[in-house]
């Protein structure tokens, strides 16, 4: 049997489309992650979603998806409380977001060790990996690691000012972190305040909505600005 | 006159085009745009070596490496199923980092003449063309090892259709900018030297259904088809050709490449009399 070049031009067309057709009607054809983080094989988290298996791709969403961590606890831990829709940020744009750094890269690695962290599951990040601040308070709240083990990891998180990122929806005082009227509940946790942290500068009563000021929400309730304004502002600077 | 194997350009320019309008498919699609009746998938997800990467981590893990997808492993099968009848004709009529090159070689062509694709002596050659399953190897141990797609970090292909991106490794870029020079005085380096996908399809060769024959009772020796050869085979000593480097590009042959003879050199399973085997 002799094959020319006319029948040889046939035989990818033939096959791509034979291929193709065939393992789409079967389902099977699949150009992109199913979102599905393979499984631990051993040890004691076995059969529990690796996060060493997040990819860039995934969405807050997915890993909410497959761990079960709100998207907006995600998004307030990497300093992205303001988004309207934090769901639909792609892991990937943190890269570009917190690009630059000369201590390290905050990336979908700083995503893969936070759910770790986060979920108590074991995973060994990269050398050069770091967590943006706000993450230790979101950790802190957890509380799933000791104070100790968290210091332990101090030099790992980054102040969001290092970063250049501004809190979304800040307005004029976005660079601030002196507390004034303006000042937002979400850019208090995106300065890594932790939520425990601002009720007790409260008196007890719970946090407002992310997109109210601080100021507003002690009018409505009766307390004084000031002594909320200061307890804070003593967090912040530790 | 014999007519030339105009019909593979086609095909080439055809699979550049498309991959270049996936590539900028994919682009948009993460903007929220995209090109109506274009696939959006990424190139990782279109390329076949993602299939042949992820070998070690289906069967161990049951997963893909990551970037890899279900579509590398179905292209994997269909380029080895054209591979096994025609050995590795997805590099010689489809794969669109072989057709840059081998459009940059027509520009060493007319630079260099006769010299083009002749500057490096036999001796060295001949086991520089094995570099390529060194590379291979490294790509599949490396691969298996981290899980993650080793040869993204170097690949050509990809920094040649995404450059625009920000995704493309300075190795890639660098491997990209050498093989576009050194392909203005060679014929497809990377395909010869370097590629670990050409390698694996390489070995089709070997036990290729329909290999090239050449039938020595009507051959009159001129010597065409070895000088035309873009991969420097000898075929005009050869009886049947099982070299590891010949990519099917037809260039060669009678009728569709450049054999004067009819019916003397042709890919076919059997039927050529006196065939004798490549010593």
């Amino acid at each position: 049997m002799k094959i020319n070049a006319s029948t040889a031009a046939l035989i990818f067309p033939v096959l791509f489309i034979t291929g193709i057709g065939v393992t789409s009607f079967a389902g099977y054809w699949q150009t992109e992650g199913s979102k599905v983080p393979a499984r631990y094989e051993e040890g004691e988290a076995a059969g529990e979603y690796n996060p060493a298996d997040i990819r860039g791709s995934y969405t807050l969403a997915d890993v909410e998806n497959a761990f079960g961590i709100p998207a907006t606890v995600l998004a307030q831990a990497f300093g992205m409380s303001g988004e309207e829709n934090p769901g639909t940020i792609q892991i990937k744009s943190f890269e570009e977001i917190y690009g630059g750094l000369e201590e390290g890269e905050i990336g979908t690695d700083s995503m893969r060790w936070f759910v770790a962290l986060y979920l108590d599951r074991p995973y060994t990040p990269e050398e050069t990996t770091l967590l943006p601040r706000p993450a230790y308070g979101v950790l802190k709240n957890k509380g799933v690691l000791t104070l100790e083990e968290l210091e332990a990891l101090d030099e790992f998180f980054i102040s969001l000012e290092f970063t250049g990122r501004e809190p979304v929806d800040s307005g004029d005082e976005a660079e601030i972190l002196e507390i004034k009227g303006k000042t937002l509940f979400s850019e208090l946790l995106d300065a890594g305040i932790t939520e425990d942290q601002i009720v007790e500068a409260l008196g007890g009563i719970p946090m407002g909505p992310g997109s109210l000021s601080v100021r507003d929400y002690c009018s409505e309730e009766g307390i004084e600005f000031s002594g909320v304004k200061e307890k804070l502002q003593n967090f912040l600077n530790y | 006159m014999k007519r030339k194997p105009k019909i593979r350009y086609f095909v080439q320019s055809f699979f550049f085009v498309l991959i270049a309008l996936i590539a900028v498919s994919h682009g948009l699609s993460e903007t929220g745009g995209g090109i109506a009746f274009v696939p959006e998938a990424s190139l990782h997800a279109v390329c076949p070596l993602g299939g042949v990467v992820s070998i070690d981590t289906l069967i161990t893990g049951g997963s893909f490496v990551k970037k890899t997808h279900e579509s590398s492993l179905v292209l994997m099968y269909i380029v080895f199923a054209s591979a096994l009848v025609l050995g590795p004709l997805f590099c010689g009529w489809i794969c669109p980092f072989g057709s840059f090159q081998e459009a940059l070689g027509r520009i060493g062509k007319r630079l260099f003449k006769k010299k083009f694709n002749r500057f490096i002596p036999y001796r060295f050659d001949r086991w520089l063309r094995y570099l390529r399953y060194l590379v291979l190897v490294w790509v599949l141990f490396m691969t298996a090892r981290s899980g993650q797609l080793i040869f993204a970090g170097v690949d050509p292909y990809f920094a040649l259709f995404q450059f625009w991106t920000g995704e493309v490794a300075i190795g890639g870029f660098i491997v990209l900018g050498a093989t576009t020079i050194l392909s203005l005085f060679v014929e497809r380096p990377f395909c010869k030297y370097a590629c670990p996908y050409g390698a694996v399809l390489g070995i089709f060769n070997l036990f290729r259904l329909v290999p090239l024959k050449r039938n020595s009772a009507t051959c009159i020796s001129c010597k065409k088809c070895s000088k035309v050869c873009p991969m420097n085979i000898e075929v005009d000593s050869a009886g049947t050709v099982r070299n590891h480097q010949c990519i099917s590009c037809y260039q060669c042959t009678s009728g569709d490449g450049v054999c004067p003879v009819p019916s003397t050199l042709e890919f076919h399973t059997g039927g050529i009399k006196e065939v004798k085997d490549e010593d």
